[in-house]
């Protein structure tokens, strides 16, 4: 039941103009948490009914706070599945992988060629990427030379042009990744990950651990590469300043479940829902001390989340319907969603 | 001129790295002064990036280590003349610290109430009932209760409410001075003005200075009275927090607030001028 891999794409065409189709499209997907204890099962609904779509050549942001689901839900769209993570329901379908419900359900073989090639990662902690025991150049070596195709030479000169994208001289290759200041392994990451011309990357934290000053560079050769091969950007970041400079449309995550989607600049001129009001209301700014409120209590437990929606105990506009019924995402306004009953009262009664 | 709480007075604090062979001096901390004052509460910012020495300073501050020269006075004594148990207890129930990460400043294999019991035995002397009362009281002035705590381990908590454990530890022996190593920079967005409001009200409610340390300019324009920038060890700019915040003179302070990522860079694009050009990242 597998799909053939598409055969690799030219350079060339990978920089066409883009297609209309979008790179990914996430569908009602849910991956819980499940442990069986003694014939009793226990699920940690993680993500819990997400649906979006990653347009071609675009940088889609995803917001939320820690335990809100985030990095589970990179899990199952990278299709690093390992118990007791389980993809229970829902598909993510790959504009290079038609027909397939996601690379959790794809061969060994298959994700094989598609991992680096199509889709490629920026992690948090580039020390994970890169063996600390082996010089760069091996990493670059291991990952992607057999997915360019090309002979030796050849490719370690598209290396060395792929790195003066990102600002590094082609000497880095023969240094041992400690030698590397943390803004250049990330650096070195980024040209990993971005070396193949991947349609699909996706960039978790990358810059949380950076200083502002080497963030913000950092940053701005994550969108010019991107600009460059073309690809589409999932980035994942709790960094609500990160996402208003960098992405162009944003999601808002809570407790496994999107409350908002729109573009970026919508998201932070209009925020509708109140988490998302609070999220964008709160930040500090730079000239306005007046006083940021705080939001009372704490995210919920995703082993036991509250009926209904699921911000509502912490929610100033919560309403009788919010204890009960889960609000759905609901189109307000041109490439906006949004999930409360409080800006779509006629939603009541939608699962 | 009142008294200083605490006054640091060209602090220098130099390390020595390498062997036999490569042997090299790196200056951490470079001739560092400023006092705060006792009889009028602050919450003083220290910015920088990694490297900066901010985190030696406050170090030496807590008397962790020794500057390698200058002194370092609180309340009229120097730091260096602290020798002894007793002596030692009451400069630490005097100056108390919070770190950055809620989930290292904890054992995780012990009670998060066991860590606030011990601490007010040692430094209230309190016993029995008295140790439970002064326990809850801290607990309340940060939001939470002991009967939410008692109990549970540091992993049962979120982060936020693990820093507010974490706080209230701190207060425990109503200190006078708190140094605090960025506090919010592990805390969640939502959760984290919560902590950030919180040290305003330690300030005005219950008069406790702090030293506030961090590389986030946009809470330290929020909540500071008094700023200082370093850059390699060294001071390059310092006075009052907003006026320096709203227009800074040295080019690193000038650097740091052009890297600020601003909620307001989000309408940018879709503004007047149109294009992308107006975003801070546009492909060269």
């Amino acid at each position: 039941m597998s799909a053939p891999v598409p055969a690799v794409p030219s350079a060339a065409a990978a920089a066409a103009p883009v297609p209309a189709a979008p790179v990914l499209s996430v569908q009602d997907l849910k991956a819980y948490y499940r442990t069986r204890y003694f014939g009793v099962t226990r699920d940690v609904r993680a993500v819990d009914g997400v649906s979006f779509e990653v347009r071609a050549g675009e940088i889609y942001g995803l917001a939320g706070e820690s335990s809100s689901g985030k990095t589970t839900l990179i899990k199952a769209i990278a299709g690093a599945i390992r118990p007791p993570l389980e993809v229970v329901g829902g598909t993510m379908t790959f504009s290079f992988l038609p027909g397939s419900p996601g690379l959790h359900r794809a061969s060994p073989a298959e994700v094989a060629g598609i991992r680096w090639r199509h889709l490629s990662y920026i992690m948090q902690g580039s020390m994970n990427v890169l063996n600390p025991v082996r010089r760069v150049k091996h990493s670059f070596d291991d990952f992607a030379f057999r997915h360019m195709g090309l002979a030796r030479s050849a490719f370690w000169a598209e290396v060395e042009a792929h790195l003066a994208r990102v600002d590094l001289d082609p000497s880095v290759l023969a240094a041992y990744p400690h030698e590397l200041s943390g803004g250049m392994r990330q650096r070195v990451t980024i040209a990993l990950a971005t070396l193949c011309r991947p349609e699909f990357v996706i960039a978790d934290e990358p810059t949380t651990a950076l200083d502002v000053l080497v963030q913000k560079t950092v940053l701005g050769m994550i969108r010019s590469v991107q600009r460059e091969i073309g690809s589409s950007l999932l980035f994942v970041t709790h960094d609500m300043g990160v996402h208003a400079a960098l992405t162009d449309r944003l999601a808002i995550m809570y407790a496994g479940r999107l409350a908002e989607e729109g573009r970026t600049a919508e998201i932070f001129a209009r925020p509708r829902h109140p988490y998302t009001r609070h999220l964008v209301g709160s930040l500090p700014r730079i000239g306005d001390a007046s006083e940021r409120k705080s939001l009372d209590g704490t995210p919920p437990n995703l082993a036991d989340p509250p009926p209904g929606c699921r911000f509502h105990p912490r929610c100033p506009l919560a309403m009788d319907v919010c204890r009960r019924e889960q609000p759905a995402m609901i189109a307000d306004g041109p490439d906006h969603r949004v999930a409360c009953f409080a800006v779509h009262p006629q939603s009541e009664g939608h699962p | 001129m009142s008294g200083a709480l605490i006054e640091l007075v060209n602090v220098r604090k130099s390390f020595t790295r390498g062997g036999l062979l490569s042997h090299r001096r790196v200056q951490a901390v470079d001739d560092v002064s400023f006092r705060i004052a006792a009889d009028d509460p602050v919450i003083f910012t220290i910015i920088g990036e990694s490297g900066s020495g901010k985190s030696t300073l406050a170090r030496m501050i807590l008397n962790i280590t020794p500057p390698t020269s200058g002194s370092i006075v609180f309340r009229g004594r120097d730091l260096s003349t602290i020798r002894g148990g007793a002596d030692r207890t009451a400069f630490m129930a005097a100056v108390q610290p919070i770190f950055q990460n809620p989930f290292e400043a904890f054992n995780p294999l012990k009670r998060l109430d066991h860590y606030l019991h011990v601490t007010a035995r040692r430094f209230t002397g309190a016993k029995g009932q008295a140790v439970e009362q002064r326990t809850d009281e801290v607990l309340r002035q940060v939001g939470l209760s002991l009967a939410e705590v008692r109990g549970r381990f540091p992993h049962e908590l979120s982060g936020g409410q693990l820093q507010r454990v974490a706080i209230a530890r701190a207060l425990v022996s109503r200190p006078a001075l708190i140094v605090a190593d960025e506090p919010v920079s592990m805390v969640d967005a939502s959760l984290r003005m919560a902590i950030v409001n919180l040290f305003r009200g330690l300030r005005d409610d219950l008069g406790i200075s702090i030293v506030y340390i961090t590389h986030d300019l946009a809470t330290a324009y929020y909540i500071s009275d008094e700023l200082m920038i370093m850059q390699k060890g060294k001071v390059v700019e310092a006075g009052a927090a907003r006026p320096i915040l709203s227009d800074p003179q040295h080019p690193y302070s000038r650097q740091l607030k052009d890297a600020v990522l601003s909620p307001a860079l989000a309408g940018a694009r879709d503004g007047a001028n149109g294009g992308s050009d107006a975003r801070p990242f546009h492909a060269s």
